[in-house]
């Protein structure tokens, strides 16, 4: 008990003051919504950089020839089933599953990277 | 049963060759997101990756790519299929697996001892197939 009140006692959080305009919670708390699914959802740069990753790491590309916008089969030599291939690799990096109407669109990595961005379930 | 979930309930029967391309494509889908599954059942987590087997499963793929006729397609993806369903069903067993799939060309004869080296070719190629 005594040691509950000298901690008490000396425990100072930083007092805030809300604004008369409104009542929005302050910037730097904004780490603190627990239980708010809204944050999820991947910045583009970390898509951009996950999405060459997989691409360079597939053993038959060039890893200099690889770029954001690069076309898999016209640039990068492909052929049909390895962008097959490289779909199914960004489906296990990005915990997806791509129908496959959708995957068949998937011709470069700009549609890959649009994709993945506007997918809500991306992790 | 788990056993005929991937059984095919229609016979293939591909009328152009977009088709049984499309067919191949599903075949590929179908395989990659079971690799979870074997990697699991087999304990291979030690011996290749994900992306390995991936590669492996494209490369025994592309040996039949020469093939043009759609009936001979549709037969090639119903063993394939079968070969999918005894691999997931665990009706093989781990050295199966490794054998006939992870290792490479040289399959499980390969050439490490000393005394081998010194084999003539002819023999070398007798060991690996009947026509050279």
């Amino acid at each position: 008990m005594a040691l509950r009140a000298t901690v008490l006692r000396h425990i100072r959080l930083p007092v805030q003051t809300l604004t008369a305009i409104g009542s929005r919670p302050q910037p730097q708390w904004s780490f603190l919504r627990l239980f708010s699914s809204h944050d999820d959802h991947l910045t583009k740069e970390e898509v951009i950089d996950r999405v060459l990753d997989v691409v360079k790491s597939f053993p038959k590309v060039d890893r200099s020839r690889v770029t954001p916008d690069v076309h898999f089969q016209k640039y990068l030599g492909l052929d049909s089933l390895d962008n097959v291939e490289i779909v199914m690799a960004l489906e296990e990096e990005f915990k997806l599953e791509i129908p496959d109407k959708e995957a068949d669109k998937i011709d470069s990595c700009n549609l890959a990277i649009e994709y993945i961005y506007n997918h809500p379930m991306a992790g | 049963m788990a056993f005929t979930l991937r059984s095919v309930k229609v016979p293939l029967n591909s009328a152009s060759l977009e088709e049984a391309r499309g067919r191949v494509f599903d075949f590929f889908r179908k395989a990659c997101r079971s690799i979870p599954t074997i990697m699991d059942i087999y304990n291979l987590d030690d011996v290749v990756t994900k992306s390995q087997l991936r590669s492996i499963i494209a490369s025994e793929i592309r040996k039949n790519t020469h093939v043009t006729n759609p009936k001979v397609i549709d037969l090639l993806l119903f063993k394939g299929m079968e070969e999918l369903n005894n691999i997931v069903e665990h009706a093989k067993q781990r050295h199966h697996i490794i054998g006939q799939y992870v290792l490479g060309r040289q399959g499980l004869a390969q050439d490490l001892d000393t005394k081998d080296e010194g084999t003539s070719d002819f023999l070398k190629n007798f060991y690996k197939s009947n026509y050279f």
